[in-house]
């Protein structure tokens, strides 16, 4: 694989304090002349984990896209500030913008291909992509959501009970609250309370897919076993009154874990976006 | 072992001569190490093998294939990619009572280790005053002739034999390799195993009986009367064509295989060109202070009454080994040798 | 001709297993070294494994849904007898040619 780590860290900071983000631009061996491909991972996962050892940076490179990867605060190899701000997703969403501009992407240009910035986000990756779309449409071409929330469950997280699980073992009574930490305490490398402060910022600023729309089209994927895969439909319907085009793809026999080595999913994303 | 002799694994084939039951294999020099490592291994409860790539793979040539399945991933083993730990740990195995088995996946990266061969495995036994011999069989794939990247084709033979306390070996065949590792690897001292990786997938008979045929000190390829080649590793093999060459213009040319580096064979060389009275010296290494320039000493030394020309060297050039497109332009050729050959048989004293 | 058989690889984080997703490879087929193989699920995540080297398929090991130890065999190719290893070429034997020719009147004293 000719893509490579340049493991540049973004080198303007927005709103003051660095988020210390952990950026990744691979470079494919034949570039097909098309504009970048940003992905943005899930809640406690990190590119790597969910673009890398998938397959996806290696797909998308073997079809001439330059990758743009980043880790999220808290996640993967980037920092996790102090600050509660730093989480916050629309503070998120403006390093975002900078980073796709340092990383050299452009506004779009009519008839430019080169021009312009794909997205492909994953479940909260797929939040921040939607919101992405819908305030930078100047900028972004095309979208695909995979395992995209209507709500965002991180939005009904029970803080408190996480807090006391962690202080002294006080077992959580909110189902959901506690898979989201379990899935989050499995990996070492993350910083629990740093994911407990974006918890914390998502909180103040939840998911509100009608409140803003993407306007370009989009793909949305979800495997069938993922309880997600039932309300694509109503975010296709968001799009289609805002006027955007939405594809939909339905994974057989996959789950919102591991439908993201898909083949289809890679495949059709590509195609998808190869336009 | 006498039972294994008979045994042959897929793409070896055995033949057993009529008068004699006495038989040889056909294996490949890769086979013929991986055979020997495979016995040592049996043989030496405290042998390990170890580097990079050696144990789940095999090794990037495969000389230690399915080691670490017949004798376990405590013996056979893989390491970080870092050459001084590779030789730092086995310093402490050898400390330990063990017999490492290290391997330097290329010549060039033995480079990163120099402080630990020189400054430790050499000098431990006589630092130690005897207390602590290091019996350290270090493998290093060696030479060019690959088309590899650079540090993949360089010939480290005269760095090695300057220090004092290592031992230098190489094979130029699948009988030499097998017989000399298998020796090497119970030596009680440092020794630096040099095998030429262009000859790795040569086949050729290997007696592993070899009777009589001692692993000690340099080793008459072809006899003549004309002239002594003498060479080591991969160059025995281009000294043999050169020398059916040269018998189509009546030279009758003698090659003598080095074998060990580290000490030099200097009664044998003598015996060899006393009775040829010329000699040229062959390698692969750069001219200036090569190995060469002591085997051309030693000649002189035992021989300068009866010599008829002055010992003459072909070599490689004093140039950092080149890229694989240029290999055939430095590694010397059969025409350079014949050249050389010339030089000294036009010698005219005076 | 040689076999070499790959077994799952250590994924890190203490994993001991995982699962067959769906396999991207099939016997019989020529595969290149890190083209994608297979996709498998572990408890933390799912990943596609890359080839750790080029040949023919011979043998996969599990079919979808699957579990596989660490360290079990995954898959076996079939690769040629002399493959020069990770670098560089096999040198090819050919008869050895030549230019120079010796010329030298040898007084046998």
């Amino acid at each position: 694989m000719s893509g490579r780590h340049t493991g540049e860290q973004h080198s303007h900071t927005v709103e003051g304090t660095d988020p210390r983000l952990y950026v990744g631009v691979h470079d494919p061996a034949d570039d097909a002349g098309l504009r970048p491909v940003l992905l943005l991972h899930g809640f406690s996962s990190s590119a790597k984990l969910n673009w890398e050892d998938t397959g996806w940076i290696m797909a998308l490179t073997q079809a001439g896209r330059r990758v743009i990867t980043v880790d999220l605060p808290g996640h993967g190899r980037s920092g996790s500030p102090e600050d509660r701000d730093s989480y916050s997703p629309s503070r998120i969403r403006a390093d975002l913008l900078q980073i796709a501009f340092d990383a050299g992407a452009r506004p779009l240009r009519d008839g430019d291909p080169a021009s312009g910035l794909d997205v492909i986000g994953y479940s909260l990756g797929a939040r921040l992509a939607w919101e992405f779309g819908a305030t930078q449409h100047e900028l972004v071409h095309r979208l695909v959501l995979g395992g995209p929330n209507v709500a965002d469950p991180l939005a009904d997280f029970d803080l408190v009970a996480a807090q006391r699980y962690l202080a002294d073992g006080t077992p959580i009574a909110d189902a959901s609250t506690a898979g989201l930490l379990k899935m989050a305490q499995l990996l070492p490398s993350n910083n629990i309370f740093a994911l407990l402060s974006l918890v914390e910022a998502i909180k103040d600023e939840p998911f509100d897919a009608a409140e803003a729309v993407p306007p370009m089209p989009m793909l949305l994927v979800a495997g069938e076993q993922d309880e997600r895969a039932a309300s694509m439909p109503e975010l296709a319907k968001l799009g289609a009154r805002a006027g955007s085009m939405v594809e939909q793809l339905i994974l057989p026999g996959r789950n919102h874990t591991n439908a993201v080595t898909s083949r289809a999913f890679k495949q059709g994303a590509i195609s998808f976006l190869a336009v | 072992m006498s039972n294994s002799i008979l045994e042959s694994t897929s793409g070896e084939s055995t033949a057993m001569s009529a008068d004699k039951p006495v038989s040889v294999t056909v294996m490949s020099m890769q086979q013929a190490l991986n055979r020997a490592l495979d016995e040592v291994l049996a043989e030496n409860p405290k042998a390990v093998i170890f580097g990079e790539d050696c144990g789940r793979l095999g090794g990037v040539f495969r000389i230690t294939d399915g080691l670490q399945a017949r004798h376990g991933a405590q013996r056979v083993f893989d390491t970080p990619l870092a050459e001084s730990g590779i030789l730092g740990m086995s310093v402490g195995l050898a400390m330990a009572g063990f017999h490492p088995i290290p391997e330097v996946q290329f010549d060039g990266f033995a480079y990163p280790a120099i402080n630990q061969i020189v400054c430790q495995i050499a000098r431990m036994n006589y630092r130690s005053r005897g207390t602590m011999p290091m019996p350290i069989t270090l493998r290093v794939p060696s030479f060019g002739g690959i088309r590899a990247p650079e540090h993949h084709g360089e010939s480290l033979e005269a760095l090695f034999a300057h220090v004092p306390g290592l031992k230098v070996v190489s094979p130029s065949n699948p009988h030499e390799a097998y017989h000399l590792l298998k020796y090497a690897a119970t030596r009680p001292d440092p020794v630096i195993f040099m095998e030429p990786k262009s000859r790795y997938w040569q086949k050729g008979e290997v007696d592993f009986a070899a009777d009589g045929d001692a692993p000690t000190g340099s080793k008459v390829m072809r006899e003549g009367r004309h002239l002594t080649l003498v060479a080591w590793g991969a160059m025995v093999s281009r000294c043999l064509q050169v020398a059916e060459l040269a018998a189509e213009d009546g030279i009758d040319i003698e090659v003598l295989d080095l074998r060990w580096l580290k000490p030099i064979d200097a009664a044998g060389l003598a015996a060899s060109v006393r009775k040829t009275r010329r000699a040229v010296v062959v390698h692969e290494a750069p001219l200036t202070s090569g190995l060469g320039a002591e085997v051309a000493q030693l000649i002189t030394q035992s021989c300068f009454d009866t010599l008829k020309a002055p010992v003459e060297r072909v070599t490689g050039f004093d140039v950092p080994y080149p890229s694989g497109d240029l290999e055939d332009e430095y590694i010397p050729n059969i025409d350079r040798i014949l050249f050389g050959i010339q030089r000294v048989l036009e010698y005219k004293r005076g | 001709m040689a076999e070499i058989s790959f077994p799952l690889p250590d994924l890190g984080e203490g994993l001991i297993e995982a699962t067959v997703l769906e396999w991207l490879v099939s016997p019989g087929e020529q595969v290149e070294r890190n083209q994608p193989l297979v996709e498998v699920e572990t408890t933390k995540s799912a990943v596609e494994l890359p080839s750790p080297q080029a040949g023919k398929v011979v043998r996969i090991h599990g079919g979808p849904g699957d579990k596989i130890n660490v360290g079990e065999p995954l898959i076996v190719f079939e690769v040629p007898d002399n493959t020069a290893g990770i670098v560089g070429t096999v040198p090819k034997e050919e008869a050895p040619k030549r230019r120079v020719r010796l010329s030298a009147v040898l007084d046998e004293d």
